[in-house]
């Protein structure tokens, strides 16, 4: 009966944060975790994660690398919410301590299928100038107390940052049962290919993926 | 009833003459929408951007709409603002777009404009800033009585919208 009559539907997201462009600094890290609304459960995979510490190479002086794999999969009634990843970078400063050097955020694509995203990264701004002087000194920069801020739309208008780099992330996109209740995220002309295929090649057992 | 989702972002703004910015938005819609969640208007965050010139936002739309009829599509309409280094804040740019209409990924380049006044007006803004703004903003998004503005163009603002429809073909729409 669930096969026919689906309630939920998953979305499986297999991707890695490739890795980053900060013309300015070096040795990062990086942070991820996924917010999404109350509609939305993960059921399998890893939630958050660090990574490693990466440098730029001698033969590639602006690339950074950190190929940092995410695989994760979500169940919901409802696409509301969404899943975006926010991305944290962190690195050392002139005197050694750990500073943030960007935040950035992301919805997860939501058609199936291969996708590359290239986000930027800002840092929120210290508001006077004998702030900034003292936070360089003893390296206790502005940063959020909570990332998930930089997924939110609510409080963002206080916030003064500025944009320092990008973060480049790939993503392979599964969605089960997404046409079966109802939902399309793509255009109809390939929707009705789909179907046409969907009908003649499978049975009343199987339960057919997108990808 | 069909649905709509618009899942995306405001990710930033470029080609204007200073990059201190941060934008107001808002979503209009006909009378037969009917929000169900999300917030339907905010405002970014100011970005100052320390290489290039494009400010990023990155500002998270997640709206829910069920609507009777297509009449009245959703617009978004943003006003970007600029704020210098004592935190006054100047009028930018307004511009418009529909949100898209058929399900899938966008990548949707908002226009923007600013009103020009006259060329006393223009002069002191060199020196002082402000500027004439529009005394209802509604007229940013309807066309009914633009034959009396004089404006000049301001950059462009990106966004990334996804869209999500269900049950439209149920009621024959095509998409």
């Amino acid at each position: 009966m669930a096969i026919n009559n689906p309630s939920v539907f998953l979305l499986m997201i297999n991707g890695q944060i490739e890795g980053a462009n900060f013309p300015e600094y070096d040795d990062l890290y990086c942070k991820y975790c996924f917010v999404y609304g109350h509609d939305w459960a993960p059921t399998s995979g890893l939630e958050e994660g660090i990574s490693q510490i990466t440098s730029k190479g001698r033969d590639s002086p602006q690339r950074m690398i950190w190929n940092f794999p995410l695989e994760i999969t979500f169940k919901s009634t409802n696409p509301l919410g969404w899943p975006q990843i926010v991305v944290s970078v962190y690195g050392p400063d002139t005197f050694g301590n750990d500073v943030v050097r960007g935040y950035g955020a992301t919805h997860i694509p939501f058609t199936p299928g291969q996708h590359t995203r290239t986000i930027p990264m800002f840092v929120p701004e210290s508001t006077s100038r004998l702030q900034k002087f003292t936070s360089w000194l003893l390296g206790r920069r502005p940063e959020f107390t909570d990332p998930k801020v930089v997924a939110q739309g609510e409080g963002r208008e206080v916030t003064r940052v500025r944009s320092q780099g990008f973060v480049s992330l790939s993503f392979h996109i599964v969605t089960k049962d997404m046409k079966r209740l109802g939902y399309d995220t793509t255009p109809s002309e390939t929707s009705h290919t789909l179907s046409h295929t969907a009908a003649a090649g499978i049975g009343p057992g199987d339960q057919p993926y997108s990808t | 009833m069909a649905e709509l989702h618009i899942i995306g972002q405001i990710v930033g703004a470029s080609g204007f003459p200073q990059s201190s910015l941060f934008c107001k938005w808002g979503i209009h819609t006909g009378g037969a929408w009917r929000l169900l969640s999300g917030l339907k208007e905010g405002q970014t965050q100011v970005d100052l951007p320390q290489t290039g010139d494009t400010a990023y936002w990155s500002h998270p739309i997640d709206l829910h709409y069920t609507t009777k009829g297509l009449q009245g599509w959703p617009k978004l309409h943003l006003q970007v603002w600029h704020q210098d280094s004592f935190g006054r804040c100047q009028l930018y740019g307004y511009g418009y777009c529909h949100v898209p209409s058929s399900p899938g990924h966008h990548h949707v380049r908002c226009v923007t404009w600013r009103p020009l006044g006259s060329w006393q007006e223009q002069i002191a803004q060199t020196f002082v800033g402000g500027g004439p703004q529009l005394r209802s903003p509604d007229l940013v998004y309807s066309g009914a009585d633009r034959y009396r503005l004089h404006t000049v163009a301001m950059g462009t603002v990106e966004l990334e919208l996804g869209i999500i429809m269900r049950h439209f073909d149920r009621y024959g729409v095509e998409s």
